[in-house]
């Protein structure tokens, strides 16, 4: 599957063969790091000064590599694809074989960042439980009740974590296992390995 | 088992028979069971025709004392022979007070009231699961989960990520917070399931302990 650059994309990776190849690595260096902390406007005019050009293109320049990256990596493109979307670009082999670089040494940590951006509920983190007996309350004297408290460890794909104490009763912790082993059960099923297998 | 000055004053008056004959009060002891067995709080539970020619204030006041002497004595899980001492002293109070032209029907009433106080409050500690629940449902506790429902999905892509390919669970608690009248909540959390398994574990865990606990 290749990528379809648009015109002005083109335009902004066009500055990328006017400069050398140590130059447009550590473009690729710092549009990896800007995916991964955030950009840094001051990094551009640096940048620009040292090559007596504008800042402005220097910016485009990296925003390119970085939307090149991302689109590769959330596509999951083969190397090959790669190479052919990159093609049309017109630079030279050197150039292109660094961008592949770029991309294969990258492409699983980008992927992983994106994944952050998805819509998602919170995720397992952890189970602590205890058991407790009840003895007696303010209500009523002299009871034997055992109950399991359990604390859930959640956590958001933003990295907050919460916890929330529950608790539950021989019985229904009993059911509760029993309807989750169902739920595992089903993974294994001839059903859910045939889609598995088919939808690669 | 203490009992506030009110309550005893209650039960006095409960055992006179110049106020309550035989039959209006067993039917005062059923409906004072009763409204502590039923969910629901029934204002009209006293508006019974065998009781409506007793003043409404008196028959407050001995409903109000029946039901206390009950539930103090399912809190304490006390035994027969204790519910009788209680109101055998209590009668005893009455017999000083009241004449001798009473006294025969007095012991009756008295009689009748021991056994069928004692009688019935040990029934009604036989049928404990029951009871104990809504009265252990008085009090603190932190959610208690009641039932989980499940789904399997696989990830195909989102807005993101594209060929993301994994399967993944939707697991939702049902959970009711028993301290603000019983209002249910779901926890919802998605995991995979290497994450579920690990779950699954940790309660396995926690019933095998019980399990030895309770051989113990």
């Amino acid at each position: 599957m290749l990528l379809v650059l648009s015109d002005e994309h083109k335009e902004h990776l066009g500055f990328l063969p006017e400069v050398d190849s140590a130059v447009v690595g550590e473009f690729g260096r710092i549009a990896v790091e800007f995916l991964r902390k955030g950009t840094n406007p001051k990094i551009y005019e640096g940048a620009a000064r040292k090559l007596s050009v504008d800042a402005e293109t220097v910016q485009h320049g990296v925003e390119g590599l970085m939307y090149l990256l991302t689109e590769s990596s959330k596509l999951m493109i083969s190397e090959v694809d790669f190479q052919d979307s990159v093609l049309v670009l017109g630079f030279t082999e050197d150039l292109n074989q660094l961008l592949l670089q770029l991309y294969l040494e990258n492409r699983k940590e980008i992927r992983h960042i994106l994944g952050e951006l998805t819509p998602s509920l919170p995720h397992y983190h952890n189970l602590e439980w205890r058991l407790d007996v009840q003895l007696a309350s303010r209500a009523l004297r002299q009871q034997v009740k055992p109950t399991v408290t359990m604390k859930l460890h959640l956590e958001e794909s933003g990295g907050d974590k919460s916890a929330k104490v529950l608790q539950t009763d021989p019985a229904t912790l009993m059911h509760l296992i029993q309807e989750l082993e169902k739920a595992l059960a089903e993974l294994k099923t001839t059903h859910c390995r045939r889609i598995l297998r088919n939808i690669k | 088992m203490e009992l506030s000055e009110s309550v005893r004053k209650g039960l006095q008056s409960l055992a006179d028979p110049t106020l309550f004959d035989l039959k209006t009060f067993s039917v005062l002891i059923e409906l004072a069971f009763r409204s502590l067995l039923t969910a629901h709080a029934d204002r009209s539970v006293l508006d019974q025709p065998e009781l409506k020619h007793i003043d409404q204030k008196l028959l407050k006041h001995c409903h109000t004392a029946a039901t206390t002497c009950i539930l103090e004595g399912v809190k304490q899980n006390v035994d027969k022979s204790t519910i009788s001492g209680i109101v055998l002293e209590i009668m005893k109070i009455r017999l000083k007070s009241g004449g001798i032209a009473h006294l025969r029907q007095l012991v009756g009433t008295t009689t009748y009231l021991c056994h069928t106080c004692a009688w019935r409050m040990l029934g009604l500690m036989q049928r404990e699961q029951m009871y104990s629940t809504s009265h252990t449902s008085i009090g603190r506790c932190p959610p208690h989960i009641n039932d989980v429902s499940w789904r399997l999905e696989y990830l195909i892509k989102n807005g993101h990520v594209h060929k993301v390919n994994e399967p993944s669970y939707l697991i939702s608690l049902n959970v009711e917070n028993t301290n603000n009248g019983g209002s249910t909540e779901e926890v919802n959390f998605s995991c995979t399931m290497e994450q579920l398994q690990d779950l699954v574990g940790k309660m396995k865990d926690a019933t095998k302990s019980l399990e030895k606990a309770m051989q113990l």
